[in-house]
């Protein structure tokens, strides 16, 4: 067995387990009551929902992210970072059919997510209210993201990095589903639950007159 | 406080654990961006006025319970067994520092519901014995009410005789009437403690030529504050019932921000059914009225500058948000919107019960910091509110603010507008009354 091929494994078993882990929480989370909502609706549930994973991330469309435009940014071109790292990572077999130019912008983009990961952990330690609110937990799934990231960003300028690349993978992955880093499948309850509240009750969204009565 | 203490508020909190309730204690990234979105935080930038570091309180006894993680290495990440302090804080801490005014979830990108994290905790606080005794107190009375109405039946019924000969006199009709518990009506208004909440609305029903009848009960529900659905669903139940046995087809609520919500959101829920009724606001009422033509107004009765505050229940809980709009354009000349308004209004900080309780009156009057410079910007004279808490929260605003400011209803103001045939000088002294007798009471 290769180093390479010994890392692969590594990175397969824990994507393996992190899918998993990840499936198993979602659905304990779905075993849980669902509240079933008698109030009549005022407006609509399907378009809050979709205002809320659309237009409703918009910087433009919150307060905290009008005044906060740097960080909202900061915060997405992190979670870009991630994703594109895990499908670079996830076609890393195939990465020598790419165009050059392909493996470079992957690179790009991962890297200045790596970046941003840095300063995200940096505002961490500067930030007083950041400071204040961040758990161990908080630092480590920073630090695990940013570094996979990193080593995803170099191993596609140099191959040689690839087993690096698979290692922190792995590491990650396995650290995902127990830490703070699985907010990422509470995200798609939490926004889908905001969406039907705004959307049921027309909040955002104003109803047609004589509905907005609940007349009709 | 023992065990058993401990062992009941982890029960409520097993109890109320659904998925809304985990989706908001596990999605929190911890960013921040809530801090400036809570009133607590602008009028004291501290890091536990984060709305994130309130909900850490809940987060760590839930993650003590339920991550895997947390029970081996629980510093790691903040996990925390409930203890006795750590349950009297956390009360004192959603009591006192929460409104439930919605506005972090609002700005939290992943949609954080802090509210519902801070209502848990109340709820876990009420079947322990630590919330607020004034609340309970409140809560109980209303239940007691309910239980035995008659007792007070029959005084109430003589007061609304003596109302009735204002109703007339205000309107110059003498065939104007306030009955109660009229068997047959389609409309049960339900008011609030005070005739200022029963003489306007009944002089805008008369002149709308609505088929109404007058609730004896009261639309305030503490139990709501004390998250304990038990009791709130016990005091809803009193205004149920009655509708249900009048057999009307239209509850009309007072101008009262949590009322609302409760009986027009949370209620069916409580009661596992949609009722035969409609549950609306006067405020969507009065907009119903001007909208159908029923009533008319002439504007240039309230030709001072006039603002808008958005109670928190109403707008971002309830949706009612266009509707006080369109009664203030056309009973107003000059109204002016504070900024920001609507879904991003502030709190005025008396929500979640804060102004019933006088032991945190400081606190209250300091959260209320953003509100009463809002107001201030406006250079309004007039504020109205559709809602009595927010009414007497911003009248102790513009006291401790210095705000040379009326604090109103709407419904005062369509009254107003209405020109009626005799001067309102009288029913302003009802009012007037009404409010210092309501403020005497809370004091």
């Amino acid at each position: 067995m290769t180093p390479m091929f010994a890392t692969q494994l590594f990175a397969l078993a824990a994507l393996l387990f992190a899918l998993a882990a990840f499936i198993a929480r979602r659905q304990a989370t779905v075993r849980r009551a669902l509240p079933v909502d008698r109030s009549p609706a005022k407006g609509d549930a399907q378009r809050g929902v979709l205002y809320a994973f659309t237009l409703g991330m918009a910087p433009w469309a919150k307060e905290s992210t009008r005044l906060h435009p740097v960080a909202y940014l900061r915060g997405i071109a992190f979670h870009v970072g991630i994703f594109a790292a895990l499908g670079a990572c996830a076609l890393s077999l195939w990465w020598e059919t790419f165009p050059p130019f392909m493996r470079g912008a992957f690179a790009i983009v991962i890297g200045f997510g790596a970046l941003m990961g840095l300063a995200g952990e940096a505002m961490r330690w500067t930030e007083a209210n950041l400071r204040a609110l961040s758990t161990a937990d908080d630092h480590a799934s920073v630090w695990a993201l940013t570094v996979f990231m990193a080593a995803t960003s170099a191993a596609l300028i140099i191959p040689a990095g690839l087993p690096i690349m698979y290692i922190t993978a792995g590491a990650m992955l396995i650290y995902a589903p127990l830490s703070k880093i699985r907010h990422c499948i509470y995200f798609f309850f939490s926004r889908r639950f905001f969406g039907v509240f705004i959307g049921r009750r027309a909040v955002l969204h104003t109803a047609p007159q004589g509905l907005s009565r609940g007349l009709k | 406080m023992t065990t058993t203490t401990i062992e009941t508020a982890l029960q409520v909190l097993e109890k109320q654990l659904n998925q809304p309730l985990e989706a908001a204690l596990e999605v929190c990234a911890r960013c921040g961006l809530c801090a400036e979105a809570c009133h607590y935080y602008q009028a004291e930038p501290s890091p536990e006025n984060v709305p994130a570091t309130k909900g850490e309180q809940l987060r760590g006894v839930y993650r003590s319970e339920h991550d895997f993680l947390s029970r081996i290495f629980p510093a790691w990440t903040g996990a925390e067994k409930l203890t006795e302090e750590k349950l009297a804080a956390m009360a004192e801490m959603a009591f006192s520092q929460c409104t439930l005014c919605r506005r972090c979830t609002f700005n939290c990108p992943m949609g954080v519901d802090t509210p519902l994290m801070m209502r848990t905790i109340r709820a876990m606080a009420s079947a322990t014995g630590n919330a607020p005794e004034i609340l309970v107190m409140l809560a109980d009375a209303a239940i007691e009410k309910g239980n035995d109405p008659s007792f007070f039946r029959d005084m109430f019924v003589e007061q609304m005789a003596d109302l009735e000969k204002e109703l007339q006199a205000e309107t110059g009709d003498p065939e104007a009437r306030i009955t109660v518990d009229r068997p047959g009506a389609k409309v049960l208004y339900v008011p609030l403690a005070g005739t200022h909440t029963i003489l306007p609305p009944a002089i805008i029903f008369e002149a709308a030529h609505e088929d109404w009848t007058l609730s004896i009960f009261e639309a305030a529900n503490y139990g709501v504050f004390l998250a304990d659905t038990a009791k709130a669903k016990q005091i809803a139940a009193r205004i149920v019932n009655e509708a249900k046995a009048l057999g009307v087809e239209e509850v009309v609520l007072a101008e009262c921000g949590h009322a609302y919500a409760a009986l027009r959101w949370e209620a069916p829920n409580w009661f596992g059914e949609t009722f035969p009724f409609k549950v609306v606001s006067l405020i969507e009422k009065m907009d119903q009225y001007i909208t159908e033509g029923r009533i008319k107004l002439d504007p240039t009765a309230n030709a001072e500058r006039v603002t808008y505050h958005d109670s928190c229940n109403m707008a971002r809980t309830g949706g009612v948000i266009e509707e006080p709009r369109r009664v203030l354009k056309a009973a107003t000349l000059n109204f002016i919107e504070m900024t920001p308004n609507k879904a991003e209004a502030w709190c005025c900080g008396g929500g979640g019960g804060l102004v019933a309780l006088p032991e945190y009156n400081e606190r209250r009057l300091k959260a209320g910091g953003p509100k009463a410079e809002q107001i201030r910007r406006t250079g309004a004279q007039v504020v109205v509110a559709a809602c009595e808490n927010c009414r007497l929260q911003i009248g102790d605003l513009s006291r401790h603010y210095g705000l040379p400011v009326e604090i109103t209803a709407l419904a005062d103001l369509v009254v107003k507008a209405m020109r009626l045939p005799t001067t309102s000088d009288h029913m302003q002294a009802i009012f007037e009354s009404d409010k210092a007798k309501v403020k005497v009471a809370r004091n």
